[in-house]
């Protein structure tokens, strides 16, 4: 296999942009990917291109990829759409990793981009709807939030977790958000004044989730022995791994194990030679706060049922040994179905080469950088683990 | 706001969504309830019809709050507020997202006694919507 290295990431700032378009958002992550290639990139060199997105509601189903292509600048290429509910760009990054480490690609891009103010929140709650196990857990009456809620519940009981363990993954990551400006949400919110946030989907409250979010990324990717052509800073997808698992949640043996996440971060940490215990930071897939306590426990940085404890160790604190979602994650940064997974791919790779947009919250000594992109409440994962080159 | 569950789709697996019936493996044994093609203990794909007893407990649940529930539920929680959704686990086995009913919120807990019941879910492109719901055991 061919190595495969990261030469530029973009990414628009994340928010509620109901006056501009998805070609126009699109084009503003491609330029900005393209400017963060240091010796530069003509984007006709571009050869292959894997676009993430659940698709706007439905309104720009077909081609989407082609069109996006356009607005990026990079027409010619072999582009196609990748869906994977909120998982899409992470399986986008995953598919443009294999072009070109099969060899049949030297240029590459992953991207990814949602615009979901263009939607009245009906067709919001319509189309935000139809990712589980439609026949079953739609006519039930939930929604996402309540999956998650129900996996939630279960954790408190099978391990003793407790309320104040979630809502302290949501304040941490709000707060977090502070220090970025591409973040969403960007106020602080106090633990006090979140534990009494209204109720949203108990037992999570309206403090617990992420929210509504247009915004666009793009990841460049070539030949690792190319890199140096395009930049002096490469950084190296040293893993990759993806994973799909019963849709419904009550068709799983385990509603508090995303057995996808596991399966994915197996491959992934066995590509690179690596174990849990070498990841230095990570960008993990918080829609809702209980999702991050359970990746803590699925991607093996604490064991099974800890996950409660170890938010509260603050080891996972922007200044813990092993901070998580110090960009705000999904729940203060932002989640853009589509966008969300080559999102936190530019987080990534901009803190591996010490590129982050403010000092203060610019990591120091990391050597392993990992993603994990989370489709619906766990039916596909993908899991991806950076490293700077030396 | 048009629902993703059509009528058709609705229809395809009414007798297994009202009557509660599983699919038993005829290699293993095996239950699938909701019925899926491949059994996931042996990879058969031979079933016989089985009626479940319809008597199960409370896996997990949820209080979804008002308008959070998807779209076609609208009249409904515009009504009744929030949506009662949990888990069921049946007494055969086989676990099941469901409507509660018949319950306050404060009642619900992890483990108490259930039953299925015929109820009303919606209306849509000019037919009720009728499936199963569970509501607590002595209401």
């Amino acid at each position: 296999m061919v190595d495969v290295a990261v030469i530029g990431v973009g990414q628009t700032r994340y928010g509620m942009f109901p006056e501009r378009t998805l070609k126009d958002l699109f084009h503003e992550a491609a330029i900005n990917a393209l400017n963060d290639v240091d010796k530069g990139l003509d984007p006709q060199d571009v050869e292959e291109a894997f676009i993430g997105t659940l698709s706007t509601g439905g309104a720009q189903l077909g081609n989407f990829a082609p069109l996006m292509m356009e607005a990026a600048g990079m027409i010619g290429a072999s582009a196609r759409h990748i869906e994977n509910a909120c998982a899409s760009s992470g399986f986008a990054m995953r598919d443009a990793v294999a072009a070109i480490a099969s060899g049949r690609t030297n240029i590459a891009v992953a991207g990814g981009i949602e615009k979901m103010s263009d939607l009245p929140r009906e067709k919001n709650r319509l189309w935000l709807g139809i990712s589980g196990d439609v026949e079953w857990e739609r006519l039930a009456g939930t929604n996402f939030a309540g999956i998650y809620a129900m996996m939630a519940r279960r954790h408190m009981h099978e391990f003793g977790t407790e309320k104040k363990h979630i809502t302290m993954a949501a304040v941490k990551n709000r707060n977090n958000a502070l220090a970025n400006p591409k973040a969403q949400f960007r106020a602080a919110l106090e633990f006090d004044r979140a534990m009494k946030a209204p109720n949203l989907a108990s037992p999570l409250t309206f403090s617990d989730a992420c929210g509504i979010t247009d915004g666009a990324s793009m990841v460049i990717l070539c030949r690792a022995d190319m890199a140096k052509n395009f930049t002096d800073q490469p950084v190296l997808v040293v893993g990759s791994g993806g994973a799909s698992d019963y849709v419904a949640i009550h068709d799983r043996p385990s509603m508090t194990t995303l057995e996808g996440t596991k399966r994915a971060a197996k491959q992934a940490y066995s590509m690179a030679g690596i174990t849990a215990d070498d990841i230095d930071f990570a960008e993990v897939h918080d829609c809702f706060a209980i999702a991050e306590l359970l990746a803590y426990e699925d991607l093996g940085f604490c064991e099974k049922g800890d996950a409660g404890k170890y938010i509260e160790s603050g080891a996972t604190a922007r200044d813990g040994k092993r901070p998580v979602n110090n960009s705000g994650g999904l729940i203060a940064k932002g989640h853009p179905i589509g966008s969300t997974g080559t999102g936190q791919i530019c987080e990534v790779v901009n803190q591996l080469r010490g590129r982050a947009d403010t000092a203060e919250r610019q990591l120091q000594n990391v050597g392993y950088g990992l993603t994990q992109n989370v489709g619906g409440s766990g039916a596909a994962v993908a899991v991806h683990v950076l490293k700077a080159v030396e | 706001m048009t629902s993703y569950v059509s009528l058709p789709m609705y229809g395809a697996n009414i007798d297994e969504r009202m009557r509660l019936i599983a699919g038993k493996c005829k290699s293993c044994g095996q239950l699938a309830y909701p019925q899926r093609p491949v059994c996931t203990k042996c990879g058969g794909d031979q079933f016989d019809d089985t009626p479940l007893s319809g008597n199960g407990t409370l896996y997990t649940y949820s209080v979804v709050a008002g308008n959070g529930a998807p779209s076609e539920f609208d009249d409904e929680q515009t009504m009744t507020g929030d949506v009662l959704c949990g888990v069921v686990e049946l007494k055969e086995g086989p676990r099941v997202m469901v409507r509660l009913a018949d319950v306050d919120p404060e009642q619900l807990h992890i483990g108490m006694k259930l039953r299925a019941v015929i109820r009303r879910l919606y209306d849509q492109e000019g037919f009720l919507r009728y499936g199963t719901k569970f509501e607590p055991v002595g209401s």
